[in-house]
């Protein structure tokens, strides 16, 4: 069963995204902000990762390229945030994501995207 | 066998500051090469003339995060309309953990924020209205509530209202019920509205 590590400092979306993402069949495990995703990748790998961009301690990007960087996984990361102007995407895609999504994140579009960085369907 | 406990000659917390403390020296600090000078400067300026505006400036081109740290932490002990200025002004910043640590600063200043936050939760910009909202999240102030009421009842934009009612799932009372109810009539065809809000509600009436 594919493992997935969704962080967001907001409850309620982490929990939209649990739901939508458990009841798909994944695992899923939840990280607060890029300080307790690095600990928690530190200690097992993930096949993907939902990041938020705003987090209080450690932002989304900062995550993203500290994980690329420390080379600690290279599975594939989707990076959702409420902001939509190119520059931010392009921020995302430098920091290491492989897709970016605005919020709100529809059901069926966040599962899309999973299967697709997963491998499970072709894009 | 007695414990005995061992005198340490190092003092437990150093003072390492390199410069003298008068206004113009600190304030010049702030740009030295070494980071410990900066992040002396940046502690110790905080009653000199200038410091404020001068403390931002070094906010845009500061790397060091323990320096930059302080530097928030000074701008929250000095609390004047200057620092505070400097502080919003980071919501427009593209940097998200400068605009990220600047919000963390300023949910430590309810009543120097209170008069700001009416005209922050207004403004043009989504994503600042959105920030703003995020200030309201430990701000402890009388009107968090009243505030994010308005803003689902108002605000146009879903992600400033989802927003807000992440936070309503946290500090919502009844007043919320009718406004939650609302939102989610308005918002009927989008799924996360629909999940925020019943979330919402559920917690809400359980209490």
């Amino acid at each position: 069963m594919k493992r997935i590590l969704i962080v967001d400092d907001a409850a309620t979306v982490r929990l939209y995204h649990r739901n939508i993402l458990e009841s798909a069949g994944y695992t899923v495990e939840e990280a607060i902000n890029g300080i307790e995703a690095l600990e928690k990748s530190l200690l097992k790998p993930f096949d993907l990762y939902l990041v938020d961009v705003n987090m209080p301690k450690l932002d989304g990007y900062a995550f993203l390229q500290r994980l690329r960087g420390k080379d600690m996984s290279q599975a594939p990361a989707i990076m959702v945030s409420t902001e939509a102007a190119p520059h931010d995407q392009t921020a995302a895609y430098r920091a290491g994501a492989n897709c970016y999504l605005v919020k709100p994140v529809r059901p069926e579009q966040l599962l899309v995207h999973v299967q697709i960085l997963l491998g499970e369907i072709c894009s | 066998m007695p414990l005995i406990i061992k005198k340490n000659s190092e003092p437990f917390f150093r003072d390492e500051r390199k410069r003298n403390r008068d206004c113009c020296s600190l304030l010049e600090g702030l740009a030295d090469p070494d980071p410990t000078t900066r992040r002396w400067a940046a502690r110790d300026c905080i009653d000199c003339l200038g410091a404020a505006a001068a403390l931002v400036g070094r906010l845009k081109v500061e790397q060091d995060i323990s320096v930059r740290e302080v530097i928030f932490t000074t701008l929250t002990r000095m609390g004047d309309p200057l620092a505070v200025a400097g502080l919003v002004a980071f919501l427009r910043s593209e940097d998200p953990a400068l605009r990220n640590e600047a919000i963390e600063a300023m949910k430590q200043l309810p009543d120097e924020m209170a008069p700001i936050l009416r005209n922050l939760l207004a403004d043009a910009d989504p994503d600042v209205r959105i920030f703003a909202v995020n200030i309201l999240e430990s701000l402890r102030h009388p009107q968090v509530e009243a505030w994010l009421l308005a803003v689902i009842d108002n605000d146009l934009h879903i992600n400033v209202c989802s927003t807000a009612v992440d936070l309503l799932c946290e500090v919502g009372t009844e007043a919320a019920l009718e406004p939650l109810a609302r939102l989610k009539a308005r918002f009927a065809d989008e799924p996360y509205i629909q999940f925020a809000t019943a979330l919402a509600l559920a917690r809400i009436g359980q209490a």
